[in-house]
């Protein structure tokens, strides 16, 4: 087959193929894994270890700012993290300041605690979700328990022993937002961290990432958990592999399939570029 | 198992076959599902608003607690209802100045302090250390952020795409150098956001395909081989309908 003819027909290629294919190169890896090795990154490593020099009962915020269609990349985050959190024996805040993401995130935090043996409103508290995502964080920088007056399952939070000795943000050791857009992160840092001088470290999709390593490497956040791959890292930091390390192995041979059409699609681009401008110069 | 678990996989795996259907084209399942989904969302938002805004942060205060205070901001609040009343639209102008006000005083300092004046002192760093001995140290590494060279990199970077976007010079000689710089580290961000949403898509296609298998198990019934039967079925019971009704060519 001429060479030319073959590349213009794989340019006009019918992209349910390349889906299809998209499709297997995912699934396949999935049924038969073959656990490729995953690097610990630097900027995953520092929340790690900075939630492991905490002492016990230190105080955690896990702020859930993500709703379910980011689910994929960020549950296995919050799961990673509340058991660690949860194995340290540090006294866990979760909220969203994401509204569609609250029923999420109460699941999450409740199962995880329930496999940890922990207690709601001794060991963990689920604020849930209030109004005005800003206005939350000032909120709270003034009065805790005037932002969340009651807690997700409408306890008041007054007395919880949970939150003993935790009258606002500025008592909060160390506070991470799982964050799938822009009010996350950066809602945390403008709103929170530079104000109320917590320890601020963040996760978030990888869409979001690339914008967010500005804020790491100024230190306004000591360390960023980036995505699905992230997740991996920190579930092989903490010795405990779910869902997201399961998932590496499909995320390498997607990538590797997506490289691989990239550099073929070119190559069959510059050969008809290069029949069509050969044609051009017999015709003149 | 209980009864609502086994219910929610067989839904889940439902509505994810229905969505992946569009790969193949556009059909009424995915308008099912797409519309299933925009409907719940608002549904799940209107509820959820409605207990934790009116029940718990302003009919339980003020009944329970006698916090009638909250009736100012209840009132201001109001006002932008009053757009739906021509005669009394002017009157949600005063609410939205409170909100306009409000925000941009809260706002305007923490994004200055925060993403400018921040982001200016970590790109003006020391180009090298001075030792404690008074010389100067210079360190290559480009895998870390902090050395000398990466501030070398960053500076370029942040010079020359300012200049790329500075339109009252002529992009000429030496400055048609700078632009095109300038081109290239914006072509490198560009790479690294893609490569980054390719990898969270695939991430997505993942998340479903991890339920999908597990859905699979007997213990949810095989929802996903009995859905992707159904499923398979209808589509090609919708593609013979449409042969049929199509008009000639």
């Amino acid at each position: 087959m001429n060479p030319v003819s073959f590349a213009e027909r794989m340019l006009h290629i019918d992209r349910r193929i390349i889906f299809f294919m998209i499709g297997l190169c995912t699934l396949i890896p999935l049924l038969y894994p073959v656990g490729l090795a995953i690097k610990v990154s630097p900027e995953v490593k520092s929340v790690y270890d900075y939630i492991e020099s905490l002492p016990e009962g230190s105080v955690f915020l896990l702020s859930l700012d993500f709703d379910p269609a980011s689910k994929p990349e960020l549950y296995p985050q919050a799961v990673a993290l509340l058991h660690h959190a949860f194995k340290k024996n540090l006294r866990v805040i979760g909220m969203t300041l994401w509204l569609p993401g609250t029923g999420m995130a109460s699941e999450v935090v409740s199962r995880v605690a329930r496999e940890e043996g922990k207690v709601s409103g001794k060991d963990y508290v689920f604020l849930g979700w209030s109004p005005g995502a800003s206005s939350v964080i000032i909120n709270m920088g003034q009065d805790l328990y005037k932002a969340f007056p009651t807690d997700y399952n409408n306890q008041p939070t007054a007395e919880m022993p949970v939150l003993k000795g935790v009258q606002s943000l500025r008592d909060v050791n160390y506070v991470i937002s799982l964050a799938a857009g822009s009010t996350g992160i950066e809602t945390w840092y403008v709103f929170g961290k530079d104000k109320y001088k917590f320890e601020l470290g963040g996760g978030c999709t990888g869409v979001i990432a690339p914008g967010l390593y500005p804020l790491l490497r100024s230190g306004q956040i000591n360390g960023l958990i980036g995505g699905l791959r992230g997740a991996a890292e920190y579930e092989v930091l903490i010795g405990r592999n779910g869902n997201a390390v399961a998932g590496m192995d499909a995320q390498s041979a997607t990538h590797f399939a997506i490289i691989l059409l990239v550099i073929l699609c070119n190559v069959f681009y510059l050969l008809t570029r290069t029949s069509k401008n050969r044609a051009k110069q017999s015709r003149s | 198992m209980s009864f609502e678990v086994i219910l929610g996989a067989w839904v889940a795996t439902g509505l994810t076959l229905f969505i992946l259907t569009f790969l193949y084209q556009d059909n009424p399942l995915f308008k099912l599902a797409e519309h299933l989904y925009v409907g719940i969302s608002v549904g799940y938002a209107i509820v959820k608003t409605y207990d934790t805004v009116v029940i718990r942060l302003i009919y339980e205060p003020m009944v329970k607690q006698g916090d009638w205070w909250l009736l100012i901001p209840l009132a201001i609040g109001a006002l932008m209802l009053t757009r739906y009343v021509p005669k009394a639209a002017w009157m949600s102008r005063i609410a939205f100045a409170f909100v306009v006000g409000v925000g941009s005083g809260l706002a305007i300092p923490r994004v200055i302090s925060s993403y400018i004046l921040k982001q200016i002192e970590d790109t003006v760093r020391p180009l090298a250390f001075l030792a404690t001995d008074g010389s100067t140290t210079f360190t290559y590494s480009l895998l870390n952020p902090a050395s000398n060279l990466n501030a070398i990199v960053l500076l370029i970077g942040v010079v020359s795409v300012l200049f790329y976007f500075f339109f009252s010079v002529e992009h000429t000689g030496p400055g048609k150098a700078v632009a095109r710089t300038g081109i290239i580290f914006l072509m490198i961000a560009f790479g690294a956001a893609f490569g980054y949403t390719v990898m969270a898509r695939m991430s997505l296609l993942i998340g479903r395909l991890t339920d999908l298998i597990e859905y699979a198990q007997p213990q949810y019934g095989r929802a996903t081989w009995w859905l992707l039967a159904i499923t398979i079925a209808t589509l090609i019971v919708f593609h013979a309908r449409r042969k049929g009704t199509e008009p000639p060519q």
